[in-house]
This record gives structure tokens, C-alpha cells and sequence, in this order.
């Protein structure tokens, strides 16, 4: 902006005192400057007079320090170009392009693929925790089973194995009461044996001892 | 009258000093066009660091990502979610067009603002962000415009046409004219903002040098960011504009 500026002041003065015939640029034609075209009165006409000529002192003074100056300087002032459209567009169109696809192919599917596997893989590893704790409720329900019928099975044998002693138990029992009856009967058989056999004996020496008595007793 | 000769010369020196190139350009000749150099070097600088600095972070990506991986998948994240909230479901195919734009526009402006271009001294004109020219913001509007008319074409063919006369058909003319001003304002708001912030803190430096223009340097790295986020976002906008399904 600044350049522009010096520029078009730059332009002003050279004009004036230095035309260069090197230079197609257009260059301000101002040359008023020197002479201004005022109808005035003789005491301002004077004023203006003094006052222009120490404008034209100026101007020759700067117009010479300029053309001191090398010629380059002259050739350097350029219109500012900002709305300068030229190759440089497409250029730049294509260049993005070609960042566009390199970037894809390097940047953005690579990676892209290789953080979308990792989620799949996180989230895949999240839902099979969740599953397995359905197997293991399974697995309880299993082992439960398997201890129900386990115990009913032992139930049973015990059972079984009940009946089977308590039917021994009694058959020993009743050989054994068996035996005991038949010592008994043949005890008392014995006893009974024995008390006749007593009987007898008594009954014979009942008789021998009445005999006696009787002898005894009546006198002789 | 000696105090002329004098003021005049500190003039001189101060615009020597003051070195502000404007609208100078390196000009080089192709064929029979005019290209300005500065514009297409700078990019080609800016295209090194975004495709250097890709291929090296992202090869072996690891499940737990070291640092570089990690921010360029930030970088993708905060792209596809861009994407995603501007065009909806059907973004994917868009990430790559709306993360390109970004990040050139992102680095170019921060390359401009932040790499010590004036050390490279060009014969004419000076090295300064890409994104400063008329040109480069011109050639990265069209494209915006030739992609959101794909997208409405390529989604509802020829019924896209029936979006100009939506509300209602009065408003034909300011639907047409908005395809005119639509890459018109993404470009020349983009080149105004970087243009006249490099102005700005290029002054305030030929001024008043030392600490005074920083407080510049930082709003200016500031808004350059935002301006690549705002042209994505629009970008992104339109394109989901045209895509959006029958109401």
C-alpha cells in the first residue's frame, strides 16, 4: 500500500521532468502542479506567484535528487497487481488435485481403515464379555443338574441298600429266635423230664418214709 | 528551504525501509502464460510438509498409536466429524476432498504466518503464504462449487434442478445468484483475510518493530485457522445442502 502510494508520487514528479520513453506503463499526467490556473487579485496573484515558484523549487529539487537517481527506478514502479489472474489458477486447481488423491491414498484410507478395525475390534471384544456371562449362567444351571441327579442317584442306592440289610437283620433274627425257642423247648422238656424223674423218686421214698412213720409211730 | 532537500531523503530512506511489496509478483514465463512464482513455490513447499509429515507418521500404525499417530488421527477424526455433522450419513466418500481443503488451507496460512519466508530473497516480489493470492483461493473455490454440483447431480439427477425454485419460485433469480456468490465469497474471504493480515502485521513491523506486532502475529494465526475451518465448513455445507434428501 505504502509502495502504491510512493508510487503514484514517485509517478507525479518523474513525469514531470523525466518522460521515459522505456516504459508502456501509463504514467499520471498531472502537471498542475506547477502552474496553477487561478483568477486571483495582484496581492494574492503575488502570494501565489512566490509560493508557486518555491513549488517549482521543490519540484527541481526533487526532480533532480530523482534524477540523480539510476533509470531503474523509474522502470520499477509497477502497478500493484492483486487481482492478477493468470496460469497460476489452474496451476493451483491442479496441484489440489493431485495433493487430494496422494493424501487419500497415503493419509486418509489407510489410517481411516486401520482406526475403524480397531473400534470393530474393540467393540467385538466388549460384546463377547457380555456373552459370556449368558455361558456361564449356562454352566451353572448344567452343574446344577448334574449335582440333582447325582443325589438322586445316591438316594436311591441307599435306599436300596436298606431294604437289602434290614431284610438280613431280620432273617438272622429270626434263625437265631428259632434256635433260642427250640433250646428252650428242649430246656423245658429236660425240666420237665427231671421233675417226673423227681416225682418218682419222691414217690418212692414217700412210700418208704410212710413206711417208717408208721413204723414209728404205732407202738409195737 | 533547507528543510526539504532533508525531509525528502529520510522519505527515501523510510521507503527503503519499509519495504511493503504489494501485488509485486515473481513472474515466470510457461508457454505462453504469465505464473507467479512466489504462489506456486510456496505451495509446492506446503504440499511437501502435509505429504512428508502423513507418510511418516502413519506408517505401522500400532493399536495404541505413538504421538504422531495419535494427532494425525485426531487430525482424521476432527475431519470426519466435520464432515459427518455438515453432510450426514453419506460423508464418506467426502472426507478426503474436505480434509484436503482444510489441511492445505490450515498449513498454507500458518506456513505464511509462522516459516521465516523473508530469508529467501526473491528478485522480484517476496515469499509469503500461497493462500495470499487471488489466484490460489479462486482455484480452490471452483473446485468447492464443480463438487457440491456433483454431489446434487450424482444424488437426485436432474430433479436437483428442482432445489432452485424451492421454497417457492420467486425466488428463482436469488437461487441462481447464489451459484455465482457462493465460491465469489469463499474466495474473496479467504484472500482478504490473509492478504490484509499480512499487511497488517508487515506495517506494524516497518513501524514500530520489536514487541508490538506480536500481539498481531497471534490474531493473525488465529483467523487464518478459522478461515480454514470456515471454508471446510461451508465447503462441507453446500455439499450436504445438495445432497439433502426430498423434504
Amino acid at each position: 500500500m505504502a509502495n502504491m502510494i510512493m508510487a503514484s508520487s514517485k509517478a507525479l514528479i518523474t513525469a514531470s521532468s523525466f518522460p521515459t520513453a522505456s516504459t508502456t506503463k501509463p504514467r499520471l499526467q498531472l502537471s498542475q502542479l506547477s502552474h496553477p490556473k487561478i483568477k486571483i487579485s495582484e496581492h494574492q496573484h503575488r502570494q501565489i506567484v512566490s509560493l508557486s515558484s518555491s513549488l517549482k523549487s521543490t519540484a527541481a529539487i526533487a526532480a533532480a535528487f530523482f534524477a540523480v537517481a539510476p533509470p531503474s527506478f523509474a522502470a520499477e514502479i509497477e502497478k500493484a497487481a492483486l487481482f492478477d489472474f493468470n496460469l497460476t489458477l489452474p496451476a493451483i486447481m491442479a496441484e489440489f488435485l493431485l495433493l487430494m488423491f496422494a493424501l487419500d491414498k497415503i493419509y486418509f484410507t489407510p489410517l481411516g481403515k486401520f482406526m475403524d478395525e480397531r473400534d470393530a475390534a474393540i467393540k467385538e471384544k466388549l460384546n463377547s464379555v457380555k456373552d459370556t456371562s449368558g455361558e456361564v449362567k449356562q454352566l451353572e444351571e448344567q452343574a446344577a443338574a448334574i449335582m440333582k441327579a447325582a443325589r438322586a442317584e445316591i438316594s436311591a442306592a441307599l435306599n436300596q441298600m436298606k431294604k437289602e440289610t434290614t431284610f438280613e437283620v431280620e432273617q438272622k433274627l429270626a434263625e437265631g429266635r428259632k434256635k433260642v425257642e427250640a433250646e428252650l423247648a428242649e430246656a423245658l422238656a429236660n425240666l420237665e423230664k427231671q421233675k417226673e424223674e423227681t416225682i418218682k423218686s419222691l414217690d418212692s421214698q414217700i412210700a418208704a418214709l410212710s413206711d417208717e412213720i408208721v413204723k414209728k409211730v404205732l407202738p409195737i | 528551504m533547507n528543510v526539504l532537500p532533508c525531509s525528502i531523503n529520510t522519505l527515501k530512506g523510510l521507503y527503503d525501509i519499509s519495504g511493503v511489496e504489494v501485488g509485486q509478483h515473481f513472474y515466470w514465463q510457461i508457454g505462453g502464460f504469465q505464473v507467479h512464482a512466489q504462489v506456486l513455490i510456496t505451495s509446492w513447499v506446503v504440499i511437501a510438509i502435509l505429504l512428508g509429515s502423513a507418510t511418516i507418521a502413519v506408517r505401522n500404525p500400532q493399536t495404541i498409536p505413538t504421538a504422531g499417530q495419535n494427532f494425525f488421527e485426531y487430525v482424521l477424526e476432527f475431519i470426519r466429524d466435520l464432515s459427518k455433522t455438515q453432510i450426514g450419513e453419506e460423508y464418506g466418500p467426502w472426507v478426503p476432498f474436505i480434509g484436503t481443503m482444510f489441511l492445505f488451507i490450515f498449513v498454507s496460512n500458518w506456513s505464511g504466518a509462522l516459516l521465516p519466508w523473508k530469508i529467501i530473497e526473491l528478485p522480484h516480489g517476496e515469499l509469503a503464504a500461497p493462500t495470499n493470492d487471488i489466484n490460489t483461493t479462486v482455484a480452490l473455490a471452483l473446485p468447492t462449487s464443480v463438487a457440491y454440483f456433483y454431489a446434487g447431480l450424482s444424488k437426485k439427477g436432474l430433479g436437483y434442478f428442482a432445489k432452485y425454485i424451492q421454497p417457492t419460485p420467486i425466488l428463482l433469480p436469488i437461487n441462481i445468484l447464489e451459484d455465482f456468490t457462493k465460491p465469489l465469497s469463499l474466495s474473496f474471504r479467504l484472500f482478504g483475510n490473509i492478504l490484509a493480515d499480512e499487511l497488517v502485521v508487515v506495517v506494524l513491523v516497518s513501524l514500530v518493530p520489536s514487541v508490538v506486532p506480536i500481539p498481531v502475529m497471534f490474531l493473525g494465526l488465529f483467523t487464518s485457522g478459522i478461515q480454514a475451518l470456515i471454508f471446510a465448513t461451508l465447503a462441507a455445507a453446500y455439499i450436504g445442502e445438495s445432497m439433502e434428501g426430498h423434504h
